[in-house]
């Protein structure tokens, strides 16, 4: 029962995060996300968080101004993919230490990075928090220490730092010890 | 210069326009092409980077997926990160340059570090196309052997990706696959429960084969998951991994699905995840769900079944609408296996209709359309009737059509069905499509009399009721007002207690005009208020004559309509419902139709789209119409030759004359076999339908008389009533002179002598001469007596001689039976006719006629006319 796609939306309607694990063209991509705008966005909270539509069925869930939107196959247990959906939802929140959207806008490549941790192929991949969180650490650690020993292209002055440019927004080290320890 | 991907985000997000916004895009990916161009090195991860970012928000971004390649292949695991993160998403499966792609994966699958190799699986089973599939299978094999769980859970779902792909592999696999279930880690374990689903469904065969001996290990498994203490690792709110255990819950109701034994093994464990299970939050819910699902759908015993119906009817009542949605959808699933069960709470699914949520609505929906039986359809279908008033109009077509379905199966009744229908129709007539429309009247039509009263006078009601906008009741209205008019004029009290009272055939008329004249009135509501029209003229036929001729009026009215079909649909109309023509028979009620075969019909698409009877009424209106057309052209013939008679060009005309006259006949012939007779059971329709051509003049049709009198007085308008005067007045006398002279025919002959009769030749052709022979008794009295004299001068004799006159309006005449029909030759005899002919208007007009002589000579047909003007004064 893999995921069709999983897409993170804003309350606007602009996509944050997007990823397809089905093979879809580019106007299939722009139904889905039109469907969403039109379909999705506009639910009061009391509803239920499942809708189907021509077809596609998507369950969701709203965190503050992000619509997480799964579309799901129709036998999918729709309750499950709702607790999938907010773990993925803490372990971003855990390496962020409370992540907003303006995380999630600044360090997409991150975020992408925790969900192929959390779902590949569009099964779920890892259910512990904890054990995704060690594996994103270490392999930022591995960044970083590669970006160190890589002096060709730490040249401050061009702005060049691999640091700088893979620690966006605020530096996840200190995020991430922070998290660790609450 | 490049900018930090933080800064372009920055800017990105400061613009305040759309077109703004386009700019420092497209500034941005012209600076990346740059970069690209010349090979920047340094800068090829972060222009990646903001690829990502733009392909985000939907710019094209094509052109770096080469970059992409190139970061897969550099040697540090920063821009691997971000080039296998750009792979998928800026390249999908068809992308060509992801062959390219295979040799780098294969390289990395190998690598030392974990994390590289989990960045290459990852991908793999994200992206990977059916060759790229083949080639890297083996090594996706191996590492499901690999010391590191992180590894083996990501190659497990890089199978899952391979396999889906490429079933053909999966027995190849698939004991590798079963190895996978003896693992300790929670992430391997649930990547590989979830692995052996994928491969139950895309080989069924081969996985459910491999798989069903080790149902006991699952169950294990679960066992486990339940009696485990507190495991911080796996914890959700209380319950330890719930995700893997609604996985295995999965897997296992695909194993046990038609298997006996394997079933038995689970239903232990169900039982326990049934009752144990903590309900309080979602992750409970969610395993309670799928457990439901399990016991359902597998071969479980009876009283697990029954926990399973009892868990969903809690479900039902719970306050959390995804609860209840979950609830419905998997009572919608059980409701064939078990309906009484779920009959049981259809009080609750019913109030779910109510709900504002329109996802519960239509569950709600679809499980009561299931639901409907026999026992409880009247408060179903009233229910369904209810939220049809209230769901959005979108959905109102399809709840219409379902509806009719239920009415179709599980009607008690005539008269229930019939209410329904109308009701229906009232509530969304204008959302229904046609086939709710055709089978309601068919319905209606096929009903008993007492019902068929009912649903006129209540469809009258609706309609009285209606703002004009339910299309589709109009039209069932209107054409039941047609086709059962005459019930109104009758009151109905009906079984159930309703009565209506008797209307008046005015006041129906004038509800139909009233729909007809209102500004949301339709072409296609006109049509049928049009047929209704012409119908009522023969369902009131028997009120007084103001009715029908109120009817004829509207009738008439649609001549003049814009709508070229209306038009000639009114002119077919009018000429079918005057006095005496023929629209009795083709307008008399429709003959039943059966709804089965009017279904059928339907279904093969034979039946016109709009599909109710009236169009078929409509259709059969033409050969009507066309028959009286047709029937008109019959006397048309006669009177086409008296035209050309009257034409004045006796040279042209007898070639003429019999062409249109045979044509005019054939066709009239060929409509009247063909389409007539068929199209009606009722007598063919009289010629007396001719009026189209001419209206009042030809009513005495053979005569011909006063016909031609029009002819030649050439404004037959004024001439019409002056002739019809005097004519009358002149009638009575006529008869004495007629008897005076009968006696004494040949009275003429034997004053012979007599040389006061005037004499003159009034035809010479051929060999046939003719003489007028005129003899007055007073020459002051308007009444003459003409002899006409037949000569034949040739070697042949005339046979089968038919002499014809025709004269003005204003002279009367009478032809006495001639001598004989042959005329001898060579002078050998000669034959006589007497005409009487009184001149009304001696003194001011001469007396005149036109002759027509037809006989046969020698085998040939002959056909002369000609004019007789030289009369003496006198006369």
């Amino acid at each position: 029962m893999p995921y069709n796609y999983l897409i993170l939306m804003s309350k606007q309607g602009v996509v944050r995060l997007a990823s397809y694990f089905k093979t879809y063209t580019d106007s299939d991509k722009n139904r889905i996300t039109r469907f969403i705008q039109n379909d999705v966005l506009c639910r009061t909270p009391k509803m239920c968080n499942v809708i189907e539509k021509n077809g596609q069925k998507v369950v969701y869930r709203r965190y503050a101004s992000l619509y997480f939107i799964a579309g799901v196959q129709p036998d999918q247990n729709e309750l499950a993919v709702l607790e999938e959906i907010h773990l993925f939802v803490e372990i971003l929140d855990r390496y962020f230490g409370n992540v907003c959207e303006l995380d999630i806008i600044f360090n997409f490549h991150r975020a992408y990075a925790i969900l192929y941790e959390v779902f590949v192929a569009g099964y779920v991949c890892e259910t512990s928090k904890n054990e995704a969180i060690k594996r994103i650490a270490d392999m930022d650690r591995l960044v970083e220490e590669a970006t160190q020993h890589m002096d060709d292209s730490s040249n401050e002055e061009n702005g060049l730092s691999y640091t700088m440019q893979m620690q966006l927004g605020r530096r996840p080290t200190r995020k991430i010890n922070k998290s660790m320890s609450v | 210069m490049s900018i930090k991907l933080r800064d372009l985000i920055r800017s990105v997000r400061s613009c305040k326009t759309a077109s703004e916004e386009r700019s420092v895009i497209s500034r941005e990916s012209a600076m990346i092409r740059t970069a690209i161009r010349e090979e920047q090195e340094q800068f090829r991860h972060r222009n990646v980077a903001k690829l990502l970012f733009m392909h985000m928000l939907g710019y094209a971004t094509h052109f770096g997926q080469l970059e992409c390649l190139k970061l897969i292949a550099s040697p540090h695991f920063p821009e691997k990160r971000i080039g296998y993160l750009g792979l998928m998403l800026l390249l999908s499966e068809e992308a060509d340059v992801l062959m390219l792609a295979t040799n780098s994966l294969k390289n990395d699958l190998n690598h030392s570090n974990q994390f590289i190799v989990g960045l290459a699986l990852c991908t793999i089973g994200n992206l990977a196309t059916p060759d790229m599939s083949r080639d890297l299978a083996t090594e996706v094999d191996k590492h499901l052997r690999s010391g590191s769980p992180y590894i083996r859970k990501k190659a497990a779902l890089a199978m899952a990706r391979c396999l889906t792909k490429c079933p053909d592999m999966v027995e190849d696999f698939v004991e590798r696959i079963v190895s996978l279930l003896k693992d300790r880690s929670h992430g391997v374990l649930i990547t590989a429960v979830q692995l052996m689903s994928c491969v139950c469904e895309i080989e069924p065969e081969v996985g459910k084969g491999s798989f069903v001996r080790l149902v006991p290990s699952l169950v294990r498994l679960l066992r486990n998951l339940l009696s485990m203490g507190y495991s911080p690792e796996h914890d959700v709110s209380g319950i330890s991994d719930p995700f893997l255990q609604v996985h295995l819950l999965r897997l296992m109701t695909v194993l046990g699905e038609g298997n006996e034994e394997a079933s038995e093994q689970m239903n232990d464990i169900l039982a326990q995840v049934a009752t144990n299970t903590e309900t309080a939050k979602n992750a409970g819910n969610a395993i309670l769900y799928e457990c439901v699902q399990c016991i359902m759908t597998v071969e479980s015993e009876e009283g697990l079944r029954v926990l399973a119906i009892n868990i969903l009817g809690r479900f039902l009542l719970n306050r959390d609408n995804n609860i209840r949605y979950v609830a419905l959808n998997t009572l919608g699933k059980v409701v064939l296996q078990d309906s009484a069960a779920v009959q049981r709470h259809r009080n609750t699914i019913v109030d779910c209709l109510k709900d504002p949520d329109v996802s519960i609505r239509t569950r709600a929906l679809d499980l009561i359309f299931k639901l409907v039986n026999l026992d409880n359809v009247e408060g179903l279908t009233a229910e369904l009737l209810n939220y049809l008033v209230v769901c959005q109009s979108e959905n109102k077509s399809d709840i219409c059509t379902r509806t009719l379905g239920v009415v179709d199966k599980f009607s008690p009744n005539e008269r229930w069905r019939v209410d329904t229908l109308i009701t229906l129709l009232t509530i969304a007539g204008k959302d229904c499509d046609d086939r709710v429309l055709s089978a309601s009247s068919t319905y209606i039509a096929s009903s008993k009399d007492g019902v068929k009263a009912y649903a006129v006078h209540k469809l009258v009601k609706a309609m009285r009721d209606d703002d004009g906008t339910q299309e589709g009741l109009l039209i069932v209205a209107i054409w039941c007002i047609g086709e059962f008019g005459d019930m109104l004029l009758n009151p109905h009290t009906s079984e159930n207690g309703v009565s209506y009272q008797a209307l008046e055939p005015l006041n129906v008329i004038s509800e139909v005009e009233g729909v007809t004249k209102q500004v949301t009135c339709t072409n296609a509501i006109r049509q049928r208020a049009l047929t209704c029209f012409a119908k009522l003229t023969v369902r009131f036929a028997h009120c007084d004559a103001g009715v029908v001729q109120k009817l004829r009026v509207l009738v008439n009215k649609f001549k003049a309509s814009i709508n070229l079909e209306l038009q000639i649909r009114a002119c077919e109309y009018s000429n079918l419902i005057v006095e005496g023509g023929s629209g009795k028979g083709s307008l008399a009620r429709m003959p039943v139709v059966d709804p089965k075969v009017a279904g059928k019909k339907s279904l093969r698409g034979s039946m016109s789209s709009g599909g109710i009877d009236a169009g078929a009424i409509a259709n059969s209106s033409i050969p009507g119409g066309g028959g009286a057309v047709g029937g008109g052209q019959d006397v048309g013939g006669d009177l086409l030759d008296l035209l050309d008679l009257g034409g004045g060009t006796p040279a042209a005309a007898p070639a003429a004359a019999p062409t249109t006259n045979q044509s005019a006949i054939q066709t009239a012939q060929s409509t009247d076999a063909d389409l007539l007779s068929d199209i009606f059971a009722a007598p063919m329709p009289t010629p007396s339908g001719a009026p189209t051509v001419v209206p009042p003049a030809m009513g005495g049709g053979g005569g011909g008389g006063d016909l031609l009198g029009d002819m030649f007085g050439g404004t037959p308008a004024p001439l019409a009533p002056v002739a019809q005067a005097p004519a009358p007045a002149a009638m009575p006398p006529q008869p004495p002179v007629v008897d005076m002279f009968a006696p004494q025919p040949v009275a003429p002959a034997g004053n012979g002598g007599t040389t006061a009769n005037p004499t003159f030749t009034a035809f010479s052709k051929d060999n046939l001469t003719i003489e007028f022979e005129t003899r007055k008794e007073d020459l002051s009295s308007q009444s003459c007596e003409v002899v006409a004299t037949f000569k034949n001068s040739g070697s042949a004799d005339m046979t089968g001689m038919n002499f014809q006159v025709a004269v003005p309006k204003y002279i009367t005449m009478e032809m006495l039976p001639p001598s004989g029909t042959t005329v001898p030759c060579n002078g050998g005899g000669n034959v006589s006719q007497v005409v009487k002919v009184t001149n009304t208007q001696m003194g001011t007009k001469k007396l005149m006629m036109k002759l027509k002589i037809s006989y046969t000579c020698a085998g040939a047909k002959v056909e002369e006319m000609a004019t007789a003007s030289g009369f003496p004064v006198g006369y």
